[in-house]
């Protein structure tokens, strides 16, 4: 009962590290082209967690509040980046799909020597 | 000690979703099980505090770009045989074995000694709540940041969507 | 003291060269033969008006021309200087240069080719004033290359006949390995005194041993450039040049710059008289080797060529034993003689259309009474039988051998027992020898062009020159009776006005004495006995045998001593030594570097090779972009992964 009474970073950190594994792995392991770019939400997902725990459990205590609420402004930015990323390639997916038809990665090695 | 529930609860759920992303054939399961993942990250990021934040998860990320990747998916529209099925490569196993050890090097380093503990963690909810008092994570707090120390990113990162927008317009018309 | 117009005794001759040489194709024939000559004869009247001017008052005329590079503590200019040495050897160049030059207007009448032999001419002039009065090794350097340059230029005039353009190779290669010799021992004089000013290096104290080296050197370089042993094989085959080219640098001028260079240099080589010893020695066997050769070859250059050789070998003689100024004299007499003797054996040539066999001559006396007669009186010089120019000059350097005392310090072994005091009386003896043989293939050469009868072919009509080659050899004629002064002996023209004109007191002060001292005052007279008689008993000889009989002289000897003969009209096979040693094995050497480096190890390696290193990395590289996006994203994991660990676990 004790033991989440510290309440400390650690839990929220390895818990980002599980979900960017997943994400990675998801993004190594399959071939859906639409698959590959939710697992790498899943991905920005675990890194905002981690600035949001370092946000709330900083390194270094004694500083302004302002210092430490600079994690959620890169939290805020990065949900506006994923936002725009993940539409720019769905479009280029559409766009791909046009002439092939296909939506699997390992389909798309025409870029080659 | 509610947190400890909450935290296990969502922590699960989180990861029972994320899996569920990456293991199912059928994409419209995959981006349902991703809006179910988002959510409960939004409930971990109010553990965290992060009030704004875990709204903005919701209504942006679970709201729009989920809604967006539906979209798609129902636009190309792909019958079951089209699928394709999972073929297994060297590269994949490496692939595999590099993102193992990536997870097993965060953890060690997270869960190692050399690990500092700050202030705030020990737990005192006095500290806490007179943090929250003051409006950690809130909208005004978070605001000024955004708008007094980083308006510079901020600005940028609007020119970004902008360009997105087009980008995401001329590249999936085809002809323009 | 500083002048100002010295510069222009070598630039005249090169800007005259200049001209001849980029436009005189184009120019007429009488413009040319104007400039080169015009050139020539400038150049000599302003030495003659410096020679005038040298007296008590001005004994040296000195001209910094200008500054040619400094680097570090050596700086080089091109400065001149005239003393009473070089502005005599100046009046010789020019002079006899300059009559060479009208001598060649008639000999090169009909060659298409005349403004680039003017060209050439006049550049060999410049270059030959060059090392004559330039002031230190440097620019004496610059002329001795050059003379070099334009013999072989002149040598290989005709080089469409592969022979001949050979030969013009074969001079300046065995020039180069002497000049090697020569800038070693320019390096140890600037490493040791510091500058290459030679009136520097004659006044600076050098220990024994750099001096021997550094003189050693020098003297390699004048072996090969004045065509003593081993590096005269270039000399008899220089003949294939036009004969006043013969006449003017393989006679009176470029072969003598070994000479001057040792005169010139007196004060370093007395400082060595180990060294001077090897002069010496070298001379006297030169001498008598090339004299040998001269009895049983049957081209008249050829004759005269090692004619050439020998007598250089006496200059040596004379400047190695300490009598500085009997080697130069020598050098004077003999440009005069051996010129008359070479443009002599030209108009016989140019007379007989090309004939340059003795054999085939003879009885020329009735066809070319100038030639004739100029040649007799030359031959008379270089013999020694009467007492003209050439008795007094080579008689001087015997008698200085004779009573040396250069030697009486030189010991063969180190304990000091035998001391080298009998090498002057050996070479006087081995010198007299040699001018016996002088005396007697001189006189055979004569006999056997201008007396008897004519052997020759009908055909050919022997023909008398004309006078623009003629008159030359009139002047140089009596050049070689009327150098007799020079040599006068100082017993005779004691306190009279004479005195001044002879080469000895003319040249008092110039030159080194060496370490024993001069000789002891000795009386010529037994020197000129024995002198008369070896020159008459080769007369003699070669009387009997020659005069009345004509070939039939030489199968008497042939039958006598044909093993002997036969080397010697084979040059004693030297050159073929010199094959078998030197030259394939150098050409063996070249192939087989041919073959192993450049074949194999330049082109396979590195032409070959490099491209074929890159063309096998670019396909290793090109296996990284197949287009899997899948293996892109896997490799993207893993870099991910390493910095994770780079950042994580190594900070």
């Amino acid at each position: 009962m004790d033991f989440f009474h510290a309440h400390q970073a650690q839990h929220y950190l390895v818990l980002a590290a599980m979900l960017f594994a997943l994400g990675a792995a998801g993004v190594v392991l399959r071939r859906n082209a639409i698959i590959v770019l939710m697992s790498i939400e899943v991905m920005l997902n675990a890194v905002n967690l981690t600035f949001l725990a370092f946000s709330r459990f900083p390194l270094v205590p004694n500083s302004p509040m302002g210092s430490f609420l600079s994690g959620h402004a890169a939290v805020f930015f990065v949900i506006a980046t994923a936002a725009a990323e993940a539409s720019v390639g769905l479009a280029i997916i559409i766009a791909v799909f046009r002439s092939r038809t296909s939506v699997n990665v390992d389909e798309f090695d025409t870029l080659k020597l | 000690m509610a947190e400890a529930i909450l935290f296990y609860l969502f922590a699960i759920g989180a990861l029972a979703a994320g899996t569920q992303v990456i293991f199912r054939r059928n994409p419209i399961y995959g981006a349902l099980s991703l809006v179910g993942a988002l959510f409960f990250l939004s409930g971990i990021y109010v553990l965290l505090a992060a009030h704004l934040i875990a709204i903005l998860q919701i209504i942006v990320y679970a709201g729009a770009v989920m809604v967006l990747f539906v979209f798609v998916i129902m636009l190309l529209n792909l019958k079951e045989e089209e699928l394709g099925e999972q073929r297994i490569t060297v590269w994949k196993g490496v692939g595999l074995a590099a993102v193992v050890a990536s997870f097993g090097v965060i953890a060690w380093r997270a869960l190692g000694p050399a690990f500092p503990q700050g202030a705030l963690m020990q737990g005192d909810r006095r500290v806490d709540n007179a943090l929250l008092v003051a409006g950690f994570g809130g909208v005004k707090t978070v605001g000024r940041i955004l708008y007094l120390a980083s308006i510079l990113p901020f600005e940028v990162t609007s020119l970004l969507l902008l360009v997105a927008v087009v980008a995401a317009v001329v590249v999936a018309k085809g002809r323009i | 003291m500083e002048v100002t117009w010295l510069h222009l005794v070598p630039l005249l001759p090169l800007i005259g060269a200049a001209i001849c040489g980029l436009v005189g194709k184009w120019l007429p024939k009488g413009w040319v033969y104007a400039v080169a000559l015009a050139s020539v004869l400038l150049s000599f009247l302003i030495g003659l008006r410096a020679f005038i001017g040298l007296g008590e008052q001005a004994p040296l005329f000195h001209e910094l021309w200008f500054n040619w590079f400094s680097a570090g503590s050596l700086r080089v200019d091109m400065a001149f200087s005239f003393d009473r040495l070089s502005g005599a050897l100046t009046l010789v160049v020019t002079g006899v240069g300059f009559l060479i030059h009208v001598y060649s207007v008639g000999y090169m009448e009909e060659d298409p080719g005349y403004w680039r032999y003017f060209s050439y001419l006049n550049l060999f002039i410049a270059a030959m004033m060059t090392l004559v009065l330039g002031d230190n090794l440097v620019a004496m350097f610059v002329g001795w290359e050059g003379v070099g340059l334009c013999s072989y230029l002149l040598i290989g005039f005709w080089f469409t006949d592969e022979e001949k353009a050979y030969a013009g190779r074969k001079a300046f290669i065995v020039n180069r390995i002497g000049d090697f010799g020569f800038l070693i021992g320019i390096f140890i004089l600037f490493n040791q005194v510091g500058t290459v000013g030679i009136a520097q290096i004659n006044s600076a104290v050098l220990p024994l041993g750099v001096a021997s080296i550094a003189a050693l050197c020098l003297f390699i370089g004048a072996t090969g450039k004045s065509a003593q042993l081993p590096l005269y094989i270039w000399l008899p085959d220089a003949m294939a040049g036009p004969t006043p080219v013969s006449a003017l640098i393989h006679a009176a001028t470029m072969v003598t710059a070994g000479v001057y260079m040792v005169a010139r240099l007196s004060h370093l080589y007395v400082s060595a008289p180990g060294v001077m010893a090897v002069v010496a020695v070298v001379g006297v066997l030169t001498a008598l080797w090339s004299a040998l050769i001269a009895t049983s070859q049957n081209d008249i250059k050829k004759v005269l060529a090692y004619s050439t050789v020998s007598q250089l070998g006496f200059m040596f003689i004379g400047v190695g034993v300490g009598a500085f100024f009997a080697g130069t004299m020598h050098l004077v007499t003999h440009a005069f003689f051996k010129a008359c003797l070479f443009l002599g054996s030209g108009a016989v040539i140019h007379g007989l259309h090309g004939e340059q066999d003795i054999q085939r001559m003879g009885g020329l006396r009735k066809y070319l009474p100038s030639t004739r007669t100029t040649f007799l009186v030359a031959t008379i010089a270089i013999t020694g039988i009467l007492p003209i120019s050439g008795f007094f000059s080579k008689d001087e350097i015997l008698g200085q051998a004779l009573h040396t005392r250069a030697f009486s310090f030189l010991t063969l072994t180190p304990d000091g027992s035998t001391r080298l005091t009998w090498l002057g009386p050996l070479i006087y003896a081995v010198g007299s020898f040699s001018a016996f043989l002088t005396s007697f293939y001189m006189w055979r050469c004569y006999f056997l062009t201008f007396s008897g009868e004519y052997r020759g072919p009908e055909s050919v009509h022997p023909h008398e020159s004309p006078s623009v080659m003629t008159l030359p050899l009139w002047i140089l004629a009596a050049l070689s009776v009327i150098g007799l002064v020079l040599g006068l002996p100082q017993a005779w023209v004691h306190g009279t006005g004479l005195q001044h004109w002879t080469w000895e007191h003319f040249t008092d002060g110039v030159f080194s004495r060496p370490r024993g001292g001069a000789p002891e005052e000795f009386s010529p007279y037994l020197g000129y006995g024995i002198a008369l008689i070896v020159g008459w008993a080769g007369w003699a000889c070669s009387y009997a045998l020659y005069f009345k009989r004509g070939l039939a002289g030489d199968e008497l000897l042939t039958a006598r001593i044909h093993v002997l003969r036969g080397a010697l009209a084979n040059k004693l096979y030297v050159d073929e030594l010199y094959d078998f040693l030197v030259v394939r094995p150098f050409w063996a050497l070249a192939r087989g570097l041919f073959r192993l480096v450049d074949a194999t190890l330049i082109d396979g390696l590195f032409v070959n090779g490099i491209p074929t290193l890159i063309a096998w990395v670019g396909a290793m590289a090109r296996r990284f972009q197949n287009g899997d996006v899948q293996r892109y994203l896997a490799v993207t994991a893993l870099g991910v992964a390493a910095l994770l660990y780079v950042f994580l676990v190594r900070g």
